[in-house]
């Protein structure tokens, strides 16, 4: 069925057809503007000091904070349910296994 | 041709996991041990795959093989009995099982009691072996055993602090697992007095069927059934013990219980709706599948540790199996065994990727690394491959198989389902950006100027894994020929039943 829809050869032929022609452009305009890079161009600048390479470094905590905002809900509550306290974790188990046998006696009674 | 019996697939590894430490004994003599051990691992894993692969072509052609132990008929003896289904199963173990085996030449390397690592991985993959394999109830829960208590004694194998937490907490939750499974099918043989399953899943149609509405005993055994299940197969809310567990565990583990060790708890979810039970637990089980997708994405976006992070997108990748298995259609099924086979090959070479990473390294923090592109183009290139494929990105496996689930969620009238699964793909993709950019982009710190490229051994099965992306990507159709079997045996109990029990 998957076949009829998706012909995977053809899209990887198209996609690796689209690649190319990027490729094509990058060529192109690095020939009318070419790069010549410097060791004071390469460095990387914070307020107008240079920073170094090992403070560069994205925050991964913070990497996805739009994404923490607007599921506050989920990461105010459910993250720090993870609190890595074997007991807890047993709780949950015992809660899942009730929830279901209430959803099995439901489906089949 | 010879026909080699199917019980050597569990011999094989059983025995080589007793022989290894007298093996070790006297390589110890002539200081050649830990080469030894490793590729004496290395060579019963092959031959295992081979009498593995050797089922083939008698399963695809719609033959269940049943092997009757000591020759006593079924249900009175015990037998194994491999379906199509089965045959997909042992087919992963094996053939990943054999990679993981490689990797840990070189992966475990720096550690001590090498032959106690080759031992314990023999010793898991016959219980692997076995669980799929089996026809007998009872045969399945000692095989689990075997498969958990080995895989505890992994978790813990490197006894540091962390280590050995994971490894206690694992063991008292897989425990309590497998001590609901012993319940369930002590419920099941009390009221039904059968433990083969093709003979309980004919007694208790019957059983249902002069009985309105069903028996409660049978009930409570479903409901624990399906809760040991679910807490081997890690679905929210019986997740917890996986992220401590792989992140914690050597990285060749942490590939094993993500690759070939999912595959067990995925056999028995297919199976439940059908044999022994028949019963309807689909909804129960799209459900559970919807809650783990959306719940181990949203943890795995906010993680700062590699491998934790990759532990959480099992958690969410096997909701997608479980949905589709859960939906209870041909196509449902059909993408929900086709994920798996999918998820587990490349979730394994990311672990692999991961531990490549921290074997040259020595971090696995995301605010550690970065810019390592440049020292390890391999693993980077093979780690792109696998994050997107997991994020269900064309042409690659995992979108083969996610696209047939998102149809599938259609097909049953669901369409919110598809919504949910193609959103979830989106933040696996957004999740695996952060990762790719934060250990391979980037800036590289100063100390890992001179990190080299991960040794062969370990770049060999990572480069297969990915060759097997691109390739069931390009060529979807290999994998459905694998998992369409697979689901056909799993849809027609009756067949089982008939085959086994040979028309007693």
């Amino acid at each position: 069925m998957v076949g009829l829809i998706w012909d995977p050869i053809i899209v990887t032929a198209v996609m690796l057809l689209g690649a190319g022609i990027a490729y094509l452009i990058l060529i192109t305009a690095r020939r009318i503007a070419a790069p010549k890079p410097s060791a004071s161009k390469l460095a990387t600048y914070g307020c107008g000091e240079e920073v170094k390479p090992d403070e560069t470094h994205a925050d991964s905590k913070q990497f996805y904070s739009p994404i923490h905002r607007v599921l506050k809900p989920f990461y105010r509550y459910i993250q720090p349910a993870h609190t890595g306290i074997l007991s807890h974790y047993l709780l949950w188990v015992v809660i899942g296994f009730i929830v279901i046998l209430v959803a099995v006696a439901l489906v089949l009674r | 041709m010879i026909e080699i019996p199917p019980i050597v697939a569990i011999v094989l590894p059983l025995f080589g996991a007793f022989l290894t430490p007298i093996i070790a004994i006297v390589s110890r003599r002539f200081d050649v041990e830990r080469k030894v051990c490793g590729w004496f691992m290395v060579a019963i894993m092959i031959a295992m795959l081979l009498v593995v692969v050797s089922m083939g072509a008698r399963v695809w052609g719609g033959e269940i093989i049943i092997y009757k132990l000591g020759g006593w008929d079924p249900p009175w003896g015990i037998n194994l009995a491999i379906d199509g289904l089965a045959f997909q199963m042992a087919l992963m173990i094996a053939g990943l099982g054999t990679l993981v085996a490689i990797y840990s030449l070189a992966y475990m390397k720096r550690d001590s009691r090498f032959d106690l690592y080759c031992t314990l991985i023999l010793l898991i993959t016959a219980g692997m072996m076995g669980i799929v394999l089996t026809g007998d109830l009872f045969n399945f829960y000692v095989f689990l055993e075997i498969t958990c208590i080995s895989s505890y004694a992994l978790v813990a194998f490197r006894r540091n602090s962390d280590a050995v937490e994971a490894g206690i907490k694992y063991m008292i939750i897989g425990s309590l697992g497998t001590s609901i499974l012993l319940l369930s099918i002590t419920m099941l043989y009390g009221s039904i007095g059968s433990l083969n399953i093709a003979d309980l899943g004919q007694k208790l149609a019957m059983a249902k069927a002069g009985a309105e509405p069903v028996p409660m005993i049978l009930v409570v055994a479903l409901a624990l059934f399906v809760t040991g299940i679910m807490i081997k197969v890690a679905m929210v809310p019986f997740h917890a013990w996986l992220a401590d567990a792989l992140t914690a565990a050597p990285t060749a583990i942490s590939a094993l219980l993500a690759g070939p060790v999912a595959v067990i708890g995925i056999y028995w979810v297919a199976r439940i709706p059908y044999l022994p039970f028949g019963m309807p637990v689909g909804v129960i089980l799209v459900a559970l599948g919807i809650i783990s997708m959306v719940v181990g994405v949203l943890m795995a976006l906010v993680q700062t540790d590699f491998k934790r992070m990759l532990a959480y997108h099992v958690i969410s990748q096997k909701g997608y199996m479980v949905l589709g298995i859960g939906l209870g259609t041909t196509l449902g099924l059909q993408g929900g065994l086709f994920h798996l086979l999918n998820h587990s090959t490349y979730k394994c070479m990311l672990f692999m990727c991961a531990g490549a990473v921290l074997h040259r390294t020595g971090s696995q923090k995301f605010d550690e690394l970065g810019g390592l592109s440049k020292n390890m183009p391999i693993t980077s290139s093979v780690f792109l491959i696998g994050a997107l494929a997991i994020s269900g990105i064309p042409p690659l496996n995992g979108f083969a198989s996610k696209y047939t689930i998102y149809l599938a969620g259609v097909d049953a009238g669901q369409p919110i389902i598809t919504a949910i699964a193609v959103l979830v793909s989106a933040l696996t993709l957004a999740s695996f950006l952060k990762a790719f950019s934060s250990v391979f982009l980037g800036q590289r710190p100063e100390r890992f100027k001179d990190v080299k490229e991960a040794p062969m051994q370990m770049l060999f099965p990572m480069c297969v894994m990915a060759a097997i992306c691109i390739v069931i990507g390009l060529l979807p159709a290999l994998g459905f020929n694998i998992a369409g079997p697979a689901q056909t045996a799993a849809m027609n109990p009756g067949n089982y039943i008939s085959q086994v029990l040979g028309g007693t």
